[in-house]
């Protein structure tokens, strides 16, 4: 079996600082491969230990961050790690990366299974996986919680929702992005920091991929602030009090706290 | 100079750091409350290579340096305060490593991968009834009988008595002895690995007292009398006549990581703290933070806590530069100076800190509902001694900055 990891680093979002005007302090904030990648690599890893896997771990973009992700996934034991470079990666807009990864998969596969996390924890789109599958035309199982591979060509993934767990099957190759709910990632003990270290990354340029890599300009990035609004229902008796409360319900309700 | 770490010790750093935030952390509290660490958290220690870090891989270590474990021992008392795990992983980091530079090669092949897999837990034997500092008056004898050796004494306030008991295979102590008398003074001294309980199974002669300590209450601190207890020659650690200096050793390397437990447990009291300065309102509003006389004594403490930190991680790299490194870049006695300087300033820092987080927490700081008191305590017992005490890391700064000849501690 052969298994792609598709992963990136993220924004530790809980470090994140801003200045006055909200500005987000991006070069201030620590940088780590992604929570959900973690749990998709460490359901690779499961599968290599239970039935027998290559693991290839592949990333698009040229930053520190960038091959460290690739070097964390070898110390969690993928064996092969691919990168496409680009440079200022963090503006790539999701289709060009999701093409790169993609074009990774068909140039060094094929891959019975294309793993990534179900959504990045900064920036949230959830839409890799999904772009990735419908590039290469197989299915995709989005958003599990439980992978499990049912015999030969055919995988499982369970998807709490809401009103309940589903199951799907998918013949392989397939994709399936695998949320931070999934299981609880290995952590690479020194060892296996110092092994991988040593191991080769495989760099790959967009020319070499045939893939077009487009960024996006924001025109503005500001921390996302809920005002406080300071209304005061005041109440002088019992009477009062009770007016207060259905005001202050039908206002909850107008916003949408409640329903 | 280069202050940055490399990206194998920031690796290694991060990965410490989540380990000890997912099994440490949530229980830090009940280790403290119920007084021992879980013999199967030490094992998932063990399996994480959190033990013998620095230890080459031939006898089962990580094949890292003294500054990663600095570093993991920093991380693991973040995540615990009260220091117990920490001190418990110091310990079988430092001592570890003594024997594996000292030690007999059957000895390294037969103790250190036990240790370093969490199976076996391998401390310091050092300080007696009549006093720790005086190490030249240990009275601990070893008398040579063939091929083995044969201690009679007693030892007090070693960390680790019961959990050698309760571990799967047991453990022991870097021992120090004299060899044949008791004789004062520091010429015949010789160190043995003394293993009470090996593979399971007890051995005679061993008889431990466990006491009741008032913080860091996860570790035990006991006591053991020897009673004939026999020790095979390969479980001498150097030659007869060396012991007291290659426990002076051992105890630049344990001390070190004894001042990162320290500080480690510190930056969590400063950071909750910090938490409360911004977090706390008073006089319509103003966050405690805005005061002056609090906030620039929070500085003032931060400056502290970074003047230690850099102490630690000094000392911890001119180690690997000693022992680490072929050629050795420093001479054993070079690390004298700034270990001790690490050891003085971590846990005085420490417990300063706590003390003044106290009091901005207010009565709600002396209350057991805040965890604080558990870290102060915790830290408190190094400014009393383990590895050696505070006066005696002024007394080594003294003799080797000011000059032996000016410096006398004896007669």
């Amino acid at each position: 079996m052969k298994i792609l990891v598709a992963v990136k680093p993220t924004f530790d979002i809980g470090q994140l600082k801003f200045e006055k005007d909200g500005t987000p302090l991006l070069d201030a904030c620590p940088v780590s491969l992604g929570e959900a990648d973690r749990c998709a690599l460490e359901e690779a890893m499961r599968i290599k230990e239970r039935l027998g896997a290559t693991v290839a771990a592949a990333t698009v973009g040229s930053s520190e961050a960038h091959y460290k992700a690739i070097r964390d996934s070898y110390a969690m034991g993928a064996d092969e790690g691919y990168l496409v470079k680009a440079d200022d990666p963090w503006k790539l807009d999701a289709l060009s990366v999701a093409s790169a990864i993609a074009r990774v998969a068909a140039a060094t596969g094929p891959y019975d299974l294309v793993l990534t996390g179900s959504g990045a924890g900064d920036t949230h789109a959830s839409v890799i996986g999904p772009m990735i599958a419908g590039i290469l035309g197989i299915p995709l199982i989005a958003g599990v919680d439980r992978l499990e591979v049912r015999g030969p060509g055919v995988v499982a993934g369970t998807c709490k929702l809401e009103d309940g767990s589903y199951t799907y099957e998918a013949r392989t190759p397939a994709v399936v992005t695998v949320t931070s709910e999934a299981n609880a990632p290995r952590i690479p003990n020194l060892r296996a920091i110092l092994r991988s270290k040593g191991m080769q990354i495989r760099e790959m340029s967009a020319e070499e991929l045939g893939v077009d890599l487009r960024r996006l300009e924001p025109l503005s990035v500001r921390k996302y602030e809920i005002k406080r609004k300071r209304i005061i229902y005041k109440a002088e008796d019992q009477k009062g009090a009770a007016e207060a409360s259905a005001e202050l319900l039908a206002a909850l309700r107008s916003e949408g706290v409640l329903s | 100079m280069d202050f940055l770490l490399s990206e194998d010790e920031r690796r290694f750093q991060e990965s410490v750091s989540e380990f000890a935030k997912r099994h440490i952390e949530p229980r830090w509290i009940e280790i403290d409350e119920k007084g021992r660490i879980p013999l199967e958290l030490i094992k998932s220690m063990g399996d994480q290579g959190l033990f013998a870090i620095p230890v080459p891989d031939k006898y089962g270590g990580m094949g890292g340096t003294v500054l990663m474990a600095a570093l993991a021992i920093e991380e693991i008392a973040y995540h615990d305060p009260a220091v117990a795990v920490a001190v418990y992983a110091l310990l079988n980091n430092g001592w570890p490593l003594a024997l594996s530079l000292f030690g007999s090669e059957a000895a390294k092949q037969e103790i250190l991968p036990k240790v370093a897999s969490g199976d076996a837990f391998f401390g310091i034997g050092s300080t007696e009834p009549q006093g720790g500092s005086d190490v030249a008056g240990t009275r601990t004898v070893a008398r040579r009988s063939g091929n083995k050796w044969v201690v009679n004494g007693e030892k007090t306030y070693i960390s680790g008595v019961r959990e050698i008991q309760e571990l799967p295979a047991g453990g022991g102590f870097f021992l120090v002895s004299k060899a044949e008398s008791a004789e004062y003074g520091h010429r015949n001294m010789v160190d043995f690995a003394l293993l009470p309980k090996w593979n399971g199974k007890m051995r005679d002669g061993w008889k431990p007292t466990v006491y009741d300590d008032i913080g860091r209450h996860g570790l035990s601190t006991g006591g053991f009398k020897l009673e004939d207890f026999e020790v095979e020659d390969d479980l001498r650690i150097g030659d007869v006549g060396k012991g007291f200096y290659l426990l002076m050793e051992g105890f630049n390397i344990a001390r070190v990581l004894v001042a990162a437990a320290t500080i480690g447990s510190a930056r969590w009291a400063l950071d909750r703290g910090a938490e409360w300065l911004r977090s706390r309102r008073l006089f319509q509003g103003r966050p405690l933070a805005s005061f002056e006389g609090i906030s620039f004594r929070f500085s003032e403490l931060y400056a502290e806590l970074e003047a230690a930190k850099y102490f630690v991680y000094r000392a911890a790299w001119m180690i690997d530069k000693t022992y680490l490194e072929n050629p050795p870049r420093f001479k054993p006695k070079d690390l004298n100076v700034p270990v001790s300087l690490a050891k003085m300033k971590g846990p005085e820092t420490a417990t300063r800190i706590y003390e003044e987080v106290l009091k901005w927490l207010g009565a709600y700081g002396y209350t057991k509902e805040s965890a604080v008191y558990r870290g102060w305590l915790g830290t408190f017992s190094y400014t009393i001694g383990a590895e050696g005490t505070q006066n005696i890391m002024r007394y080594i700064i003294a003799r080797d900055v000011i000059g032996s000849e000016y410096v006398s501690h004896t007669g």
